[in-house]
């Protein structure tokens, strides 16, 4: 079988991203019989304008946010080139940490430079996710992919049936509509999600006792209890609106999941579904109690959109009836009277 | 320039709010025109995300309205939807969604005055608002 | 005048390039990082105490460092078994990162092993081997930071007060016998270094001396910060609280990553003579200090680099990977106690915050360099305004001076870009 070719990218973000897929095609030798890697400004230091050699990438796997011109010429780019493009990440994904700048009024990119000094790649208004720039394949959340998946991605995309134990192995991993395709070596469904379905509270293993929500908490303030559920001890824990994938990482460590692999399947807006959960166990039914229970709470954008807000809050989109036409969809913010 | 009509879609509780804004209409009350009215069963099935999703759309505007405590038809879905009020308003605001923007109000099957009021209200707040563009936030 | 750009470079952590512009006169060379960071952004209208897992988007010893500015804004004193949990995620972030720049030396293709230009390559097996002997330690390391900080590369568990659990007895017993593997490993890898770095002559393209350069670097308590001259003699003292006081952070249009100076010393740029306020930091910064190390296999590498370089203060990427290198198996050493039974035993790991002040701050020594954090909140534990000096950022000065040098002297030689590019890169990577 000849290798696939495969591409990475970051464009803003971290290299955690890149990290995970380094270790991995270190880790298993015998990756290197499937992939030989193309194209990677990282390790390879790869240009934009080796992509105008002729032949195509099997596999592009995408890195970080998009917030400079240089992140979106890229994203163009690698998606003209690649049979498969794969955002990487919850940067790629749903704009991830750098996408929090959205929760702030746009700024202004930097004044042009003095004379003699290079230019630097300018800034979008907005921070955006790969699928809001190009068609993406398929998408792999986390903050960085836990490693189960990146070597499962790297499986059915890269090795693709080439070897029938690991392919198992890696449909284990995988929702059953995913590994029926990944099994059969067919490629998964376009869109696909590399992570589970349901939500984190699924495989999170602190127990529920519908208990009632007096106060909200806040980590410095309380020793949560190890056993239960930490949303039920005040503490906002976004498990119930993320997807599960991460086997409950950071609940397992006493602290609330804060929603790196995005909203959970058929959940359309993550903040809506938390105020709709959190406030219906106020345990008060007068007015002036909630409001007092609710005066305590801070933050719900910063905290229910921690890794999404560019992608995944439906009021930081805009939509189409509302956009000017000839305008990118990050300039419609100009004229805004909140 | 086009003068700007707000545009405010209202979730009407069957029992109570819908006859209301009905006998409105009938009595021919004097009241504006820039509602889109959805009938719900109970102000306690108006999930915080059609709230959003009403926004996301190109709403201008957001009223809910359901029967007072104590008459609601499910006996506490009013109050469900008072609960959720407090946090969906933080939350609307922080995304740049001005406070008056969103309403939720109890209004009896009896009180068609009482509707045409708060729409006619609204919609003046709103007109002075100026249309709300989803996607940007204040500082 | 004429510009051309040679990057992106490879093994950075921030994506960069340098644009090199010639003119009659001679050449200047401009070190750019090309991607934002707009940290202040992502942190501001955030609860204070959420900023540990946001900020490791730098670093991940910056969670560390974040966590202990909200000690000191809570005002907390943390239990001991808290302190020692910490401690030993520091020294495996120390394990990973170091072995990292190590890696990218061995397998850059300025050197042999490197023809692993492909990834793929068909390299001869013994030096595949030596690569993937590399990656297995880090892959351990790695696991030993999930058991430590609950989640890598981004680590959750440090928080304001402590550590938020315990380890539990499952993970002592793999982290134990990890333990056993650190230092057999930092020993195997300093055979590589002396066989095929120095034996083999490798070391010459990186073998470049720069001009003296002061430093800053943590005291022997972390409640002193020390700053170098360039002579390597102690120059100044302060307390953490000071540091912002003495360094001042400053933008540049054409680079996302800004510079960090010494107040009160000229600056006229990374590049002039005349600039008196260019400091740096990391593993080189802290062995110019020159302090025996405890550890005696560390002690005798630092000995062993001495006989070959010289006294510090040294200056040279060479010693920079060197200095790695020793840090390393020190590194390796502590862990054998760090990961042990009793160092990790301890159940009490938090403290609650009662307390609510309006500004914290923390200085700590991460393995990349000296960090420092500093929040302003407001009564709500919001965060108002945040600085954060990060290592990267302390290092950009010189960063860019070498640069320079190195762009200039290949310019003299005739020497090609795409030779002076490898060279710049693998310069780099230690600072
Ligand atoms: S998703 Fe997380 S790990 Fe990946 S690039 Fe973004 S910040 Fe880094
Ligand atoms: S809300 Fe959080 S703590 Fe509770 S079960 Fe779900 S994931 Fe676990
Ligand atoms: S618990 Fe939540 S925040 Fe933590 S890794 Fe899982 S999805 Fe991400
Ligand atoms: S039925 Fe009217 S509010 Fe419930």
């Amino acid at each position: 079988m000849e290798a696939k070719k495969v591409a990475v990218y970051a464009a803003t973000g971290c290299r955690a991203c890149e990290n995970a897929i380094l270790d991995i095609s270190f880790q298993v030798n015998s990756l290197d019989r499937f992939a030989r890697f193309e194209f990677w400004p990282y390790l390879l230091g790869s240009r934009l304008e080796d992509l105008e050699k002729p032949g195509d990438i099997d596999v592009t796997f995408f890195t970080g946010a998009i917030s400079t011109e240089c992140d979106e010429e890229a994203a163009r780019r690698l998606r003209e080139k690649s049979k498969i493009l794969v955002a990487f990440g919850a940067c790629a994904a749903f704009g991830g940490l750098p996408g929090l700048v959205n929760l702030q009024q746009a700024k202004k990119a930097p004044e042009g430079c003095e004379d003699g000094t290079p230019e630097l790649p300018g800034l979008r208004r907005r921070v955006a996710t790969l699928h809001q720039i190009v068609p993406v394949d398929y998408f792999v959340p986390g903050c960085s992919p836990p490693q189960n998946y990146t070597w499962t991605i790297m499986q059915s995309l890269v090795c693709q049936s080439g070897a029938a134990a690991r392919m198992s192995f890696a449909a284990s991993r995988l929702p059953r509509r995913i590994a029926r395709s990944v099994l059969s070596g067919v490629l998964p469904p376009s869109g696909s999600v590399f992570a589970g379905e349901k939500a984190v509270c699924a495989s999170c293993g602190r127990m529920k006792q519908e208990k009632l929500f007096a106060s909200l908490n806040r980590i410095h303030r309380i020793e949560p209890d190890p056993l239960r559920c930490l949303l039920e001890q005040g503490l906002l824990c976004q498990g119930l609106a993320t997807r599960e994938g991460c086997g409950g990482l950071c609940t397992g460590a006493g602290l609330p999941c804060r929603g790196c692999f995005g909203k959970a399947q058929d959940i359309y807006d993550a903040g809506a579904k938390m105020v709709s959960a959190v406030s219906s166990t106020f345990d008060t039914t007068e007015a002036a109690e909630m409001q007092k229970i609710a005066e305590a709470f801070v933050d719900l954008a910063g905290t229910f959109y921690r890794y999404t807000a560019p992608a995944q809050c439906a009021l930081l989109q805009t939509p189409e009836s509302k956009r000017p036409a000839d305008e990118d969809f990050e300039a419609a913010g100009g004229a805004c009277n909140g | 320039m086009n003068p700007f009509e707000p545009r405010i879609i209202t979730f009407l509780c069957n029992w109570c709010s819908y006859v209301a804004a009905d006998a409105a209409g009938v009595s021919r009350l004097s009241q504006k025109t820039n509602t889109r009215a959805v009938r719900v069963f109970c102000s306690g099935m108006v999930d915080p995300n059609y709230v959003i999703k009403a926004f996301a759309q190109g709403a201008d505007g957001v009223l809910v309205a359901g029967c007072h405590p104590g008459d609601c038809h499910y006996i506490a879905g009013n109050i469900k939807a008072l609960r959720r009020s407090f946090l969906l308003r933080k939350l609307l605001e922080e995304l740049g969604v001005d406070e008056k923007r969103f309403r939720l109000e109890w209004i009896a099957a009896s009180e068609p005055h009482k509707y045409a009021k708060v729409v006619n209200e609204m919609s003046e707040q709103i007109r002075a608002l100026g249309p709300f563009s989803p996607g940007c936030v204040r500082d | 005048m004429s510009t051309i750009n040679i990057g992106p470079l490879r093994y950075l952590e921030e994506p960069s390039q340098i644009s090199i512009g010639q003119n009659g006169e001679g050449l200047r060379s401009f070190y750019q990082v090309t991607a934002p960071r707009d940290i202040a952004a992502m942190c501001k209208g955030r609860p204070a105490e959420e900023l540990p897992r946001i900020l490791t988007i730098l670093s991940p010893s910056h969670h560390i460092a974040s966590a202990k500015a909200l000690d000191n804004l809570f005002g907390i004193r943390i239990p001991p078994a808290a302190e020692n949990i910490r401690k030993a995620l520091g020294e495996t972030l120390t394990l990973i990162h170091h072995a990292r720049k190590l890696l990218f030396l061995l397998q850059s293709s300025t050197n042999p092993p490197g023809t692993r230009e492909n990834l793929r390559i068909a390299v001869p097996s013994s030096q595949r081997r030596t690569v993937d002997e590399i990656m297995k330690g880090i892959a351990a390391f790695q696991e030993a930071a999930y058991i430590l900080g609950g989640r890598y590369p981004h680590p959750v568990t440090v928080v304001a007060g402590g550590v938020s659990r315990p380890i539990k007895e499952v993970h002592k017993r793999r982290l134990q016998e990890i333990a056993r593997t650190c230092l057999p490993y930092a020993l195997r890898l300093r055979d590589i270094f002396s066989e095929t770095v120095i034996g083999n002559g490798w070391y010459k393209p990186i073998n470049i001396s720069f001009r003296p350069v002061a430093s800053i670097t943590s005291g022997e308590t972390e409640n002193e910060v020390v700053a170098t001259d360039k002579t390597g003699a102690e120059a100044a003292r302060f307390a953490p609280e000071k540091v912002l006081d003495t360094l001042e952070i400053l933008s540049e249009p054409w680079t996302y990553l800004p510079f960090v100076h010494e107040k009160g010393k000229t600056w006229e740029g990374p590049l002039s003579d005349k600039t008196e306020g260019l400091f740096f930091v990391g593993p080189l910064a802290r062995l110019n200090r020159a302090t025996p190390l405890a550890a005696p296999p560390a002690e005798a590498e630092r000995q062993r680099m001495i006989g070959c370089l010289g006294a510090p203060p040294h200056f040279s990427p060479l010693a920079g990977y060197w200095s790695i290198l020793v840090e390393l198996i020190a590194s390796a050493e502590k862990c054998e106690t760090l990961y042990s039974e009793e160092n990790l035993s301890g159940t009490e790991t938090r403290v609650v915050a009662t307390g609510s002040g309006r500004r914290g701050l923390a200085a700590f020594e991460a393995p990349e360099g000296f960090v420092c954090h500093r929040y302003e909140v407001d009564q709500r534990g919001l965060v108002e305004d945040v600085t954060i000096l990060d290592a990267a950022s302390e290092n950009n000065g010189l960063r860019s001076f070498l640069t320079q040098k190195i762009a200039e002297e290949a310019f003299a030689a005739g020497q090609p870009w795409d030779q002076a590019k490898k060279t710049i890169e693998l310069s780099l990577v230690p600072f």
